[in-house]
């Protein structure tokens, strides 16, 4: 367990020995065609059953469950809160001709502390690094889905989203809504649970909805009571007969991407995430404006390959003294990490990523067609009714 | 007897006062401190030892200044260094001539001690490698805020990026069943916007990716002076795309800065840090966050805007380097007179 929670960022040391870890890098790092073990494509997610609206008592939830067994549960709630106008800033008081402009920014544009998730994976308590991190992976990127600007709305309509989500949650000058995300892992975390925990929180915010606001401007906020009026946190496409790309604003979601070899391979299941030689945790979102992805952060996770136990080649083997020398131990330069290593043996990465590496796996994930889009539309495709 | 009841303090904290007379713009005190440095200029980080002579540092390519990277100062640990960023104009003018009791600006200062590698705990699982712990705690009086005293959920996350980019670059296996504990002290932080700002759209903690690269570079420092065995020193380094006038927002793009201070732009857009190794080219840690889509290149640069981004936090991770070598040499200069 403590070994655990230090290796924490790497979310668990894979129980492998060294030759099955050189086995699968060998077959993952083949040049163009990885063979993963359990037969994906290298861009394949793992199958997977979601549902949406599951929970009568919150706002917007929903549950996706992989092959595997991991299952996890999302809850958003929503309340309403009063505006607590910053004192210590200047904006309202300082420049008297423009107030209009500036006067409390926040109370425009919203702030991002509106947003809180937790998340509770069984194992962990909730102060570990693991969920941690992850929460404010998740959170980093929801409330940083700005469209444009400072909440600059060009049409009176287009205001609606124009803070992206932050900019949703304001009511008016003094209320505003707080979403508590909550995100529940029903079972042992398997495999790094990011891709699992991020789509199901993509999910439960597409199918978010808040009651419909009857009072109007400055007034203290009233709603209608009629739930079927309810407006979605994020409003939906099909729902309206005109396409208003400039209101086309989607929760971002994040994808785990690991590279092996010269390979970048998505979604990996444990054994795959623990020969990865690099792992990155790239969010994206739709970009209202261009009609393409738009990246929001780039988060390196710690390797747990770099916590495996080496292997010992058969010439610096004690045991082995005296053998005669297989031909095949040789020691050759690793094009990709620039590693001395005899093939088939194995030794836990060192070191960290190139730049290139970098730029391959985020054009992998941004582009027109890429994978990305396939998982955005698969889950706009996932009923919400 | 006498009375043995504690006092309180504040609960909500108290706050120096802000004249209205302050508030005029063109006084001084209530202004934006403004950047005075070009965009690809690094703030100054540099040894703080008066037996060297200065202008070794002021022909390089970072004109840097006297701030502060040192190690070996805390004797019981078995690395240590302190880290000191150089002021911004504003706050040096401000502290010499003072107009208002808030400071415009902070420069970060932090402390880093390694302790290790020592045998684990007995019952800790066995690991075929070094087992890195890493602490990262503000000081409470670190920030204009407050801190507490039990780590809160940023603090914990920038130890996880500062836990990622060491390993990397510690040869871990040369050290099985032994665990390094690398703990940092905040004492001043950067601040995440200028005081005076109400928080806007793109408000998010930019302070604490400046922290992050101090981190990381305060580390390698003591790590090295710890006498652990790396691939080489890994140096933190950020920039940002910062969107700077308040007239036309809109019209101009954001621009490329290293290094950039939070407080001395309107709005930052998006800003990354990495932990860099330049001996093998390698980045062992990235963090990039914000919208890097709309970023103004030079013409004819054909790099997307995050790329652009990444090449320009390593770019001020080399600076930095430069500064850390110079503090590893001269800690491994003071083993050898002990010894």
């Amino acid at each position: 367990m403590s070994n655990q929670r230090q290796a924490s960022s790497a979310s668990q040391t894979p129980h492998l020995s060294p030759a099955e870890l050189s086995y699968l890098y060998t077959s993952l790092s083949l040049p163009r065609a990885p063979i993963r073990p359990d037969g994906r494509s290298p861009t394949q997610f793992r199958p997977l059953s979601a549902e949406s609206n599951i929970l009568p008592g919150t706002n917007g939830s929903a549950r996706i469950g992989f092959a595997d067994g991991t299952q996890a549960i999302v809850g958003v709630k929503a309340e309403v809160e009063r505006t607590n106008l910053a004192t210590d800033t200047l904006a309202s008081q300082s420049d008297v001709n423009d107030s209009e402009e500036h006067q409390g920014s926040a109370a425009v544009s919203g702030h991002g502390s509106w947003v809180q998730m937790s998340i509770e994976i069984p194992g962990f308590r909730d102060d570990d690094a693991l969920p941690v991190f992850l929460s404010e992976m998740m959170r980093e990127s929801l409330v940083g889905s700005v469209t444009e600007g400072s909440g600059k709305a060009d049409a009176a309509d287009a205001a609606e989203m124009a803070g992206g989500l932050k900019g949703r949650l304001v009511i008016n000058k003094r209320w505003h809504w707080r979403l508590y995300i909550d995100v529940l892992l029903l079972s042992q975390p398997l495999s790094y649970p990011l891709p699992l925990l991020s789509l199901t929180t993509h999910l439960a915010l597409l199918s978010t909805k808040l009651p419909k606001l009857k009072s109007q401007g400055e007034e203290d906020p009233f709603f209608d009571d009629d739930w079927a009026v309810a407006e979605y946190l994020y409003p939906r496409i099909s729902s309206q007969k005109t396409k208003l790309p400039s209101q086309y604003v989607r929760p971002p979601v994040t994808l785990l991407v690991i590279s092996v070899g010269e390979n970048v391979i998505f979604d990996p299941n444990r054994e795959e995430i623990a020969v990865a030689d690099a792992v990155l945790a790239i969010s994206l979102t739709r970009d209202s404006e261009a009609g393409s992805l738009k990246l929001l952060s780039i988060r390196t996770i710690d390797p747990p390959s770099r916590l495996t136990q080496p292997a010992v080649p058969n010439s610096e083997n004690v045991n082995m003294l005296g053998a005669p020398a297989p031909t095949e131990d040789i020691a050759v330069l690793n094009p990709v990490t620039g590693e001395e290593e005899v093939p088939g043996v194995w030794r836990p990465r060192r070191g960290g990523i190139k730049r290139s590496v970098i730029a391959n796996m985020v054009q992998t994930v941004l582009k027109k067609g890429g994978v990305g889009e396939d998982v955005l539309e698969g889950l706009e495709g996932v009923e919400v009714e | 007897m006498n009375d043995r009841r504690r006092v309180n303090g504040p609960p909500g904290g108290t706050r120096p006062p802000v004249y209205a007379s302050l508030l005029e713009t063109g006084t001084g005190a209530g202004d934006r401190s403004q950047r005075q440095r070009q965009p690809a200029e690094l703030r100054k980080i540099c040894m703080h030892d008066d037996n060297l002579s200065a202008p070794a540092y002021q022909t390089n390519l970072w004109h840097f200044r006297t701030s502060v990277l040192k190690t070996g100062l805390i004797p019981s640990a078995s690395g240590s260094s302190y880290l000191e960023f150089e002021p911004s104009a504003s706050l040096t003018a401000a502290r010499a001539n003072p107009k208002s009791l808030i400071p415009p600006s902070s420069a970060l200062k932090l402390a880093c001690t390694v302790h290790g590698p020592k045998p684990l705990p007995r019952s800790a699982a066995f690991s075929p490698n070094l087992v890195l712990t890493t602490h990262v705690k503000y000081a409470p009086f670190a920030a204009r805020k407050r801190k507490g005293h039990v780590r809160d959920s940023s603090e914990r996350d920038l130890g996880v990026h500062l836990e990622t980019a060491l390993r990397g670059a510690i040869i871990a296996e040369r050290w099985p069943k032994s665990g390094l504990d690398i703990t940092i002290t905040i004492l001043e932080a950067e601040d995440d916007r200028w005081w005076g700002d109400a928080p806007d759209s793109h408000d998010a903690s930019w302070g604490m990716m400046n922290v992050l690269a101090g981190c990381i570079s305060a580390a390698s420092a003591a790590i090295a002076d710890a006498h652990i065995d790396c691939l080489d020193l890994v140096a933190g380094g950020v920039a940002a795309l910062v969107s700077n006038d308040s007239t036309n927002s809109s019209s101009s793009a954001p621009r490329l800065m290293l290094d950039a201070d939070p407080a001395e732009h309107r709005s930052i857009v998006s800003a990354c840090v990495v932990a860099y190794m330049p001996a093998r080219d390698e980045i062992t840690e990235l963090w990039l966050k914000g919208d890097s889509s709309k970023a103004s290149l030079a013409a004819g640069d054909q790099r997307t805007g995050h790329e652009a981004l990444i090449d320009g936090a390593v770019d001020a991770a080399r600076g930095a380097y430069t500064v850390l070598a110079e503090a590893v040499r001269e800690s491994l200069q003071r083993a050898f007179d002990q010894s």
